[in-house]
């Protein structure tokens, strides 16, 4: 139990760390389904050129690791001077990177549904607005709920990376602690042990859903 | 000043030098991946105390980030006795985690295949290992293709984040020239660049593999 004296010391700036690192999620993910909802609706119903701009933004956003857009907007920020506090620039790369992924999921929810649904709403007289509403959303939004969940877990994930560029929340913390205790092993499990309650609960959330989502077929 | 041709020259067969780094990792983790995944998911199956254990490791490892399963094998490895170098480290951070994210893959591509397909090859009166390896197994292998390629291309993009323990790929050497050089727009064009062409290499190749595989759908 001695060995693990320097985690116990510090495991209240720990928490305080992964109090930063959830705002910091959060903050991200709100702009990041927002925005994602709204390009995979023009994905789908918007014209070819729209189009083939989200597919353009797809293909850069799915073949560059976030942690180069991360570095390239630290170096950035001082080079444009753009006043943007580093949270907010680190915020904003994340929750762009993530709308795209979550932007493909609603987009596979949205195409799963059987043909049969638009032609019965069009028959009905439905306008496309109130088809989308009451008949093609909430059960789209369903099916793409447990695989949302899933990229909710990876952006929390995520965000430790702001570490390398020099923010400060759970991993920095954790590594602020390893330089003043040099006590790795203990410190990165006691991280690490942080990192896997806030994301384990939200995959069970994410496989409840799952579960209710097979249910309602 | 911006893309400069003596410095391009330049910068070009380092930031390759890099990219030589971060294939080799990619391809070594893959290629381990493959057969650990494997094994994982089939020890998931067993009833029992292995069984929880694969499970266990599974959830583990995919809800935490890897940056922090990276410091863990790097630094409290080196201070508990045993040092590995940045590319072991890399290469085994890696491996644990994308193995948890293939198993779960091949796990998903067995669980496809309907029950009433194992029922009919065991009335046709087949023997367990033809029926795996006529029936079960292929249409496995074709379904498990896509997703993999995904993972394959999440890999590449994963192995930018041992640039925190030094190793000298992409990334790294990113860094090390905007550091050194000021000149931010041409070597982040670059690194991007170069991580789009090696994604959408892994993209084709799945994309090559899947179509000849298509037969067995």
């Amino acid at each position: 139990m001695k060995e693990f004296g320097p985690l116990i010391h510090s495991f209240w700036y720990l928490l305080r760390g992964a109090e930063m690192t959830v705002l910091m999620a959060t903050s991200a993910v709100v702009p990041a389904t927002i925005l994602g909802v709204l390009l995979s609706l023009l994905h789908v119903f918007g014209g070819r050129l729209l189009r083939s701009a989200i597919l353009g933004y797809l293909f850069l956003i799915r073949g560059i690791p976030l942690l180069v857009l991360l570095t390239f907007v630290y170096y950035l920020l001082p080079l444009t001077g753009i006043d943007l506090p580093p949270f907010w620039g680190v915020v904003l790369v994340i929750s762009l990177y993530y709308a795209a992924f979550i932007s493909e999921v609603f987009r596979a929810g949205i195409l799963s549904l059987p043909q049969a649904q638009w032609d019965a709403a069009r028959s009905l007289g439905m306008t496309r607005g109130l088809l989308l509403q009451i008949v093609i959303l909430p059960q789209a939004l369903r099916l793409a709920a447990p695989p949302y969940v899933s990229l909710c877990v990876s952006l929390v994930k995520a965000t430790s990376l702001v570490s390398i560029v020099g923010l400060w929340e759970l991993t920095m913390a954790s590594r602020e602690v390893v330089e003043r205790t040099l006590a790795p092993f203990q410190i990165f499990i006691g991280a690490a042990a942080i990192y896997f309650c806030i994301c384990y609960t939200l995959a069970l959330y994410g496989r409840h859903l799952e579960r209710r989502v097979l249910l309602g077929h | 000043m911006p893309f400069d041709p003596h410095f391009i020259a330049r910068l070009i067969p380092a930031l390759l030098e890099g990219a030589a780094v971060t294939v080799e990792l990619a391809a070594l983790t893959m290629a381990i991946c493959l057969v650990w995944g494997l094994l994982v998911a089939l020890a998931q199956e067993v009833r029992g105390s292995l069984g929880w254990i694969a499970g266990g490791y599974i959830q583990l490892v995919r809800n935490t980030p890897l940056l922090i399963q990276l410091y863990l094998v790097y630094f409290g490895f080196s201070m508990a006795g045993f040092g590995l170098s940045g590319f072991a480290s890399g290469l085994l951070a890696l491996c644990a985690q994308n193995g948890g994210y293939v198993a779960e893959i091949y796990r998903g591509g067995l669980q496809s295949v309907s029950v009433r397909q194992f029922e009919a090859g065991r009335a046709l009166g087949m023997r367990r290992w033809t029926l795996y390896t006529t029936v079960i197994l292929p249409q496995v292998v074709a379904r498990v293709i896509p997703p993999l390629t995904n993972q394959s291309i999440s890999i590449i993009k994963d192995t930018s984040q041992v640039a925190a323990i030094a190793v000298m790929e992409i990334m790294k050497i990113t860094e090390v020239w905007v550091e050194t050089s000021a000149n931010t727009y041409d070597v982040f064009l670059g690194a991007a660049l170069i991580y789009l062409a090696l994604t959408s290499i892994a993209g084709l190749v799945g994309k090559l593999t899947e179509r000849r595989l298509a037969f067995a759908q």
